[in-house]
């Protein structure tokens, strides 16, 4: 029987398989090792990290939603700093795929993580978390205008020979613009999308469900938005490796975002579901490529066929 | 050492326990890890994503009935999350991620505790005196509810009690049954009376839980409450669920708690 061979390169990075745990939805990596030992998984994405350790959000931070969910965390982490001390040694010898997601009130807060990770082994890579909508500061007013964009990828460019990701807000206005100016700052992939920024309230107090009013909408209500975008930037760019995410809880819902054009794919939400979902996710998309005789999942991206007119 | 796991059960059970609180009896397909009172579980129905989450239940018990392993949850009705068992057909299939949390510092046992629940809060507490049981603590239990019509299961809770060698002391807020008033004031009435506990363990409201915090102080007695909130995932990672510390900083209720020393706690914040 067929063994379908599950490795994809997202530019220069060779991960054993497309699925990669999502930041902020699998804590610092091994917070759920008893259901999803990290190095079965693509990668995994640490929370954001940032230059010192922020407190986050006040309550409430969350609310439930059709087929979803709101946050408003506000990148409540621990700092690189204790990061590096505390989590990564034990990720590292479990060898796994430590992409850290970088966060920053200013860029030469995202430099300073970086830097800061450059002297610990371990890392394959950066995530810049530039579409948060949940913080007064920072991310997403880097994540809007493409101008800004270029500049602060490039700042971090200079600093990093590893792979350097950008995670773009599906909320900003010229989505294929901010793709295009992370790859003219020199990043090596675009994931897309973060959450929508969304609202929830509640009807018999007259109050917005959430603390800071508005929130991150994520889970499968935003898998047809998210898709549609990584079909978008795969179009335009199609050089640019895109890791597709928004939703996904299914082998299937995989294969979607690689036939829109994904190189490789992120799952969030679902894990707070089902803590072991990548686990299934990974067996099913084996399954898929067995059934329709799919030898190597990386021939999926962009794959998709054209409908007769 | 944690052992937490996403298992497969079938609604096998369900009986009403008020006009607002059921409670259901799960029957597992396998072998269920070791769950300490106090510990809570995520459960939603293996299919359908609505409610979108899973819902956090404090385990009321565990057995088993032929082979299976079964485990009792207690559930209020307050909105359509909470609704749901109540409706879906016995025989449902359900997904129990669990046991999740830390619980309640059952080893080495108390020699004496005083089991405070309001509410909805009685299932930890139930469970605490079942453990107990087989121990030398003597466990009291003080069952709050606001009326005599709110009161769970007063005769199992007297027979859970009495089986340690304690007592049920059933109040109501308006008095239509046990003593009237609030139960964490039943409890200062029985420690004025000179009776000693030492370990007071609770789990109702949060105003409850303070004021419980506030009588162990009172009377020099560790305190141990069982705290509740919203939550997403259950088991750490989404950050939804954290509450206020007197340090400052603040605990996921989830991983850190439920179960926690009251007097670590920013109550002023929390209520």
């Amino acid at each position: 029987m067929l063994t379908p061979d599950l490795h994809v390169n997202v530019g220069s990075l060779r991960l054993a398989n497309p699925v990669i745990a999502a930041s902020g939805t699998f804590g610092y990596g091994l917070d759920l090792d008893d259901f999803c030992p990290p190095e079965k998984l693509g990668g995994v994405v640490t929370k954001g990290l940032s230059p010192r350790p922020r407190e986050g959000a006040p309550m409430p931070r969350i609310a439930e939603t059709p087929s979803g969910m709101l946050n408003a965390i506000g990148l409540e982490n621990i700092g690189v700093d204790v990061f590096c001390r505390d989590k990564l040694p034990a990720l590292r010898e479990r060898r796994a795929v430590v992409i850290v997601n970088v966060f920053g009130e200013s860029a030469a807060d995202y430099v300073r993580v970086i830097e800061h990770c450059e002297s610990e082994a371990g890392i394959a890579g950066y995530e810049l978390n530039v579409s948060c909508p949940n913080v007064s500061a920072g991310g997403i007013q880097f994540g809007h205008d493409p101008r800004t964009l270029e500049e602060l990828t490039a700042r971090c460019r200079v600093v990093t020979a590893r792979p350097l990701w950008v995670k773009l807000s599906p909320n900003a206005p010229d989505l294929v613009g901010t793709a295009r100016a992370a790859a003219a700052g020199g990043a090596d992939a675009v994931s897309l999308v973060n959450t929508i920024l969304g609202m929830a309230i509640d009807p018999l107090r007259r109050l917005p469900e959430l603390a800071r009013t508005f929130g991150g909408l994520s889970g499968p209500a935003i898998l047809p938005i998210a898709l549609r975008m990584v079909y978008e930037v795969h179009l335009a760019l199609p050089e640019l490796p895109v890791v597709g995410l928004g939703g996904i809880e299914s082998g299937l819902d995989v294969v979607r975002f690689l036939l829109a054009g994904a190189t490789a794919v992120q799952v969030g939400t679902a894990t707070f579901r089902r803590p072991g979902v990548m686990l299934e996710i990974l067996a099913e998309l084996a399954a898929y490529c067995r059934d329709q005789g799919v030898e190597r999942v990386a021939t999926l991206t962009g794959a998709l066929e054209a409908r007769d007119a | 050492m944690v052992t937490r796991s996403d298992l497969a059960a079938t609604l096998a059970q369900r009986s009403r326990l008020t006009p607002t609180c059921y409670s259901v009896r799960f029957a597992f397909d396998a072998a269920i890890p070791t769950a300490v009172p106090g510990q809570f579980v995520m459960l939603r129905p293996e299919q359908g994503d609505r409610p979108f989450w899973g819902r956090a239940y404090s385990i009321a018990g565990t057995g088993a009935s032929d082979t299976q392993p079964t485990m009792e949850l207690m559930i209020k009705t307050v909105g359509p999350g909470t609704a749901l068992w109540e409706q879906l057909p016995l025989g449902t299939r359900a997904r129990i991620v669990g046991p999740l949390g830390v619980g309640f510092p059952c080893l080495p046992a108390p020699r004496s505790v005083a089991l405070v629940a309001g509410g909805i809060g009685l299932p930890p507490l139930l469970f605490a005196a079942h453990r107990l049981a087989g121990t030398d603590a003597r466990c009291d239990l003080y069952l709050g509810a606001a009326t005599a019509a709110e009161l769970i299961e007063p005769q199992r809770c007297r027979a859970a009690a009495e089986a340690t060698g304690g007592q049920l002391f059933p109040v109501t807020d308006d008095g239509t049954a046990g003593e009237a008033g609030l139960v964490t004031e039943a409890l200062q009435h029985r420690l004025a009376e000179g009776r000693r506990y030492t370990a007071i363990w609770a789990c109702g409201p949060m105003p409850m839980l303070r004021a419980a915090t506030q009588v162990g102080e009172r009377w020099d007695v560790p305190v141990h409450v069982a705290l509740e909130e919203r939550m997403a995932c259950g088991v750490g990672v989404c950050l939804g669920c954290i509450i206020p510390t007197s340090d400052g900083a603040h605990i996921r209720t989830c991983s850190e708690g439920p179960v926690v020393d009251g007097s670590l706690i920013d109550w002023e914040t929390a209520c």
